[in-house]
């Protein structure tokens, strides 16, 4: 009888953890993210996505905008995954490099814009519990992992182009 | 060559259907997008209606010649984004209206669960009566047009009368309210549909990892990879490999979690917080790399680049993966010490 209970103890045990996570998360993050989340799309609402759409269009002209400031504003304005859409602006030849550069900016945007990919937020966040939970803060993270994002994708950007225009002459 | 017209409901724990395929001479093609490969459900589907099975993972097919995708989404993005277009689609895993596009999904123009045996050949009458359906999917156009016109109206109505300062600043407030409290439900309606069940099998993951000692395992494994630079240049470099990152990369699952087994071992003190930075590149060089092809739709690519775009992204990560990890671990240096 005893090890029956035992058992069952342990076994309850084993979701009894999971259980404390589950409500650290709730209350520690939902919060946050909910109110940021509303106050971004707020934003986005007011200024409307024909203004961005003549930025956008700007911003294909020159190779640095078009991997830095285009899919930027694709992820933050769009978020996940209709960001990808603003291929249009861009020639045929370059939209392979835009989605990729895009499509790398849809984690490094969640720790300060949280809204632009409320699907996947745990790339961040779960490795931010992890700073939290130090005591330390996680603005400096957040925005470094913003900066690195921006880099990345431009090489990203210039590097899949690169491939892609050697692929289509040799074709 | 003659087309079958074909019956496809939901299998079990499914949502949406049942669709009635009727193949045409110009919207013939049964599209694979599963992350490579023909789908056994695709093939199948291929094989009754007599319609040539794509790997939409590898060719480009122009939307008008799409007769059904079939995808295998767990319910994040791409499962939305073919109903979006209004182009059949059916997911091969049991995902119902979730995700950022769960309001296209709509139970006549997508099913899930799909196995098999949901398959079967559809009867004359139903063909007959679901033939203008599929030979018209609603013009996408239409909706801002009615807007248009009902904007026009509305002008027409209020022509002649002139409005005072205080209804025009009334209307003006309204509309800012309107757009926050928009801003509001969409929030909610994310958390709901896909931040809180995320949460929730995460959690029971984590919770079992560390009450039945899988967690010291790990501790042991994983911290020592994830605090040295070549360890980490190392999984950038797998996550990249081109046959390997399709298959990591849906709906970032695997990132997310093992985003939060690194973060448990930053928080107990096995890695170094400022590991952080580095880390997260490298589990995430195979971002994105299973909806290529989509991606690229959405931007409207030709078939030809999507084709060869696809393997350009691919090879592109196994060098980028890694140059980002060196990036971030560079702009690591002076966090958090």
């Amino acid at each position: 009888m005893e090890a029956i209970a035992a058992v069952a103890n342990g076994f309850m045990d084993l979701f009894r953890a999971g259980s404390e996570t589950f409500v650290a998360w709730v209350t520690g993050i939902i919060p946050l993210v909910v109110i940021m989340m509303t106050a971004v799309n707020s934003l986005i609402k007011l200024i409307g996505e024909d203004r961005v759409n003549n930025v956008a269009e700007f911003a294909t002209k020159y190779t640095i905008t078009r991997y830095t400031i285009l899919p930027v504003l694709a992820v933050i304005f769009l978020c996940n995954p209709m960001c990808y859409t603003f291929g249009r602006f861009v020639e045929e030849k370059h939209k392979p490099a835009f989605y990729d550069a895009a499509v790398s900016f849809v984690h490094p945007v969640t720790g300060l814009f949280p809204h632009a990919n409320g699907g996947e937020l745990f790339v961040y966040m779960g490795i931010a519990a992890g700073i939290t939970q130090l005591g330390l803060s996680l603005g400096d993270l957040a925005v470094r992992y913003f900066i690195v994002g921006v880099i990345v994708i431009l090489i990203r950007g210039i590097v899949t182009d690169r491939i892609f225009a050697h692929m289509s002459s040799k074709k | 060559m003659a087309y079958h017209a074909v019956t496809i409901k939901a299998g079990k724990g499914g949502f949406g259907g049942p669709l009635t395929l009727v193949p045409t001479e110009t919207r013939n093609k049964v599209v694979s997008v599963t992350g490579g490969g023909i789908h056994p459900v695709a093939a199948k589907i291929a094989e009754m209606t007599g319609c040539p099975a794509v790997d939409g993972f590898s060719t480009g097919v122009p939307d008008n010649e799409i007769l059904v995708a079939i995808v295998d989404c767990g319910g994040t993005a791409r499962c939305g984004v073919y109903p979006k277009k209004r182009i059949f689609t059916v997911n091969v895993l049991p995902v119902g209206q979730t995700g950022p596009l769960a309001r296209f999904i709509t139970e006549d123009i997508y099913v899930s669960a799909v196995d098999a045996s949901c398959i079967s050949l559809a009867d004359e009458s139903a063909t007959q009566a679901a033939t203008p359906k599929a030979g018209t999917p609603t013009n996408p156009t239409s909706a801002p047009k009615t807007k248009a016109q009902a904007k026009a109206e509305v002008a027409k109505m209020n022509e002649g009368k002139e409005k005072n300062l205080a209804t025009r600043i009334g209307i003006a407030i309204g509309g800012v309210v309107n757009k926050f409290y928009a801003a509001g439900r969409e929030t909610i309606d994310i958390t709901i549909k896909t931040i809180l069940p995320f949460m929730a099998f995460v959690s029971m993951i984590l919770g079992i990892i560390s009450a039945s000692g899988l967690g010291d395992v790990i501790a042991n494994t994983i911290s020592p990879i994830a605090s040295t630079l070549p360890g980490m240049l190392i999984v950038s470099f797998i996550c990249a490999i081109p046959f390997i990152s399709p298959v990591l990369g849906p709906g970032a699952v695997i990132a997310q979690v093992v985003g939060t087994l690194l973060g448990v071992q930053i928080g107990l003190g096995n890695i170094p917080p400022q590991y952080a930075l580095p880390a997260l590149f490298a589990i995430d060089a195979q971002v994105g790399c299973d909806f290529i092809p989509v991606g690229m739709s959405l931007g409207e690519a030709e078939p030809e680049t999507i084709e060869l775009g696809v393997p350009a992204i691919l090879y592109s990560r196994v060098i980028t993966g890694p140059i980002a990890v060196l990036i971030a671990y560079v702009f690591s240096i002076g966090l958090y010490s």
